[in-house]
């Protein structure tokens, strides 16, 4: 489906920002509320439910027994996918994935695969043989904005609560998966000319250029990317970034509280 | 249906491996109105099923030639989450998916007043979240909840709801495991205010007596089914806040 953009929404937007408000009433700054709900799917060994504002994401983990690349003979895989499945919005049409739910689920992906939270190794049964592949699913079920920051905290919170089924492969027992860090990411759209934290549907359909940035424990950036028309400068590349880091840290103590449940 | 008479579906007792009576139901509860994008939408949790449905519409029909000049085409989506069952299932869609979709297009056009959008079309989408025998109904329930909390004119709602045959007995509401080594299988889909039937599937082996009988612990289940789907409207409308 063709998105319209009203020019009436943009000049909105500019007008708001001029008055540095928000079209929902929040600061440059503020981002929704956010619930988090961990091991809620039976038959995933991993999941979470993410509700922030309006969007609605699960993410499951699954784990298939597979022979390893030659050249890593004791090292385990890792893959995260996402769907924007038609159930998320009126926009989103049945077909074979979208380049937008491929740039997600590589977004997240990358985040998580190179924070190093997941040690490959670890991920092996028997060398040149037998190691796990690791899949985290993330199903996009509504679609209210900001579905990049959602979808990278629903990942994380269910690989952090995954199980591997080793007993159900006939591979030893049951254990937790060793998840070393909690990579989360934080995204920011240009929206009538500046750049706001967790942006609405209405800000994504009448906005810019968007940054997503993600950032591990020590407070390193794991995975960043630009998306969509538009250019910005390093100093507003630097606002941006000391939200991430505060942003960040207040998603990451989430995660922890709940797995402490 | 494999397996029959290799595995102890019911104990000594008669009751089932998960200590339910014969003619007794797994748990059900329903949500209307839970996905904030959707015109309507609702989640069903049937035991461990759990099954996402949302609606969009009426809405113009394209691409044209799928249009219909006197009434509203309905375009079901039935799709099972990568994580819904024990191996990981490859996203998108297969031929099992393609024909549940078909047909539950098919029963909720019959209750439906599509003769009233003409040339519209009503997307239907349904998630299964998690699976354990049964998602097909629970996806009808949750089809019909949605399109009722889309404010779309139904002639009655439909309930999903399956009996089945395990070990010679007939059972209401198979799960995963008789549904794995059972003899048979029943899925319908009933109009609860008429015991219309809107939806029927079925593979294995029952006689008459015991479709009989399968169907009567199907139309004592939608009773119960359709309860919790009254309920769960009403909680979602009374009181004013939506």
């Amino acid at each position: 489906m063709v998105e319209l953009v009203p020019s009436l929404l943009r000049q909105e937007l500019d007008r708001l920002a001029a008055d540095g408000q928000r079209i929902d009433g929040r600061g440059q700054f503020d981002g929704r509320e956010v619930h988090l709900e961990v091991d809620c799917l039976y038959n995933a060994e991993g999941s979470a439910k993410v509700v922030w504002g309006d969007t609605i994401i699960y993410a499951g983990v699954k784990f298939e027994i597979r022979t390893p690349w030659p050249d890593r003979p004791t090292q385990g895989s890792l893959m995260c996918g996402a769907e924007l499945r038609p159930v998320a919005h009126r926009k989103y049409e049945p077909g074979p994935p979208s380049p937008e739910s491929i740039e997600l689920g590589r977004v997240v992906d990358r985040g998580i695969r190179e924070s190093g939270c997941i040690d490959m190794e670890k991920l092996c049964i028997v060398p040149g043989e037998k190691v796990w592949g690791v899949m985290i699913d993330i199903h996009v079920l509504s679609d209210g904005g900001n579905i990049f920051d959602a979808a990278g905290l629903a990942a994380i919170a269910a690989l952090r609560t995954a199980v591997v089924p080793a007993e159900r492969f006939d591979v030893g027992e049951d254990h937790t998966l060793l998840v070393n860090g909690t990579p989360i990411m934080a995204s920011f759209k240009r929206a009538g000319g500046r750049f706001v934290y967790d942006p609405s549907e209405e800000e994504e359909l009448g906005g810019d250029e968007r940054i997503h940035i993600t950032l591990g424990d020590e407070g390193h950036l794991h995975s960043l990317q630009k998306g969509l028309k538009g250019v910005f400068t390093p100093s507003e590349f630097a606002e941006i970034l000391a939200v991430a880091e505060q942003k960040c840290s207040e998603l990451r103590e989430m995660v922890a509280e709940k797995e402490g449940n | 249906m494999g397996g029959y008479g290799d595995v102890k579906l019911l104990r000594d007792d008669g009751k089932r491996l998960d200590g339910r009576a014969i003619d007794e139901m797994r748990p059900v509860t329903i949500e209307a109105g839970v996905l904030p994008a959707a015109d309507g939408s609702a989640m069903v949790t049937h035991g461990l099923n759990v099954a996402v449905a949302a609606v969009y519409g009426p809405m113009e029909a394209h691409p044209r030639k799928i249009q219909r000049q006197d009434r509203a085409v309905i375009d079901v989506r039935y799709n099972m989450a990568p994580f819904s069952t024990g191996d990981r299932i490859r996203p998108g869609f297969n031929r099992r998916s393609r024909e549940i979709s078909k047909v539950t297009a098919e029963s909720l056009e019959s209750v439906v007043l599509v003769e009233r959008y003409p040339r519209s079309k009503i997307r239907v989408e349904i998630e299964i979240l998690a699976a354990e025998a049964g998602t097909r109904c629970a996806g009808i329930t949750a089809a019909s909840v949605a399109l009722a909390d889309a404010g779309i004119p139904m002639r009655d709602m439909i309930v999903g709801v399956a009996s089945g045959k395990i070990e010679d007995t007939v059972v209401l509401d198979l799960d995963k495991a008789e549904d794995n080594y059972g003899q048979a299988d029943l899925p319908v889909g009933i109009l609860p205010n008429t015991g219309e039937i809107a939806f029927l599937q079925m593979d294995g082996d029952l006689s008459i007596e015991e479709y009989n009988l399968a169907m009567e612990y199907n139309h004592k289940a939608a009773k119960e089914i359709h309860e919790i789907m009254v309920d769960a409207l009403k909680r979602r409308y009374e009181g004013g806040e939506n």
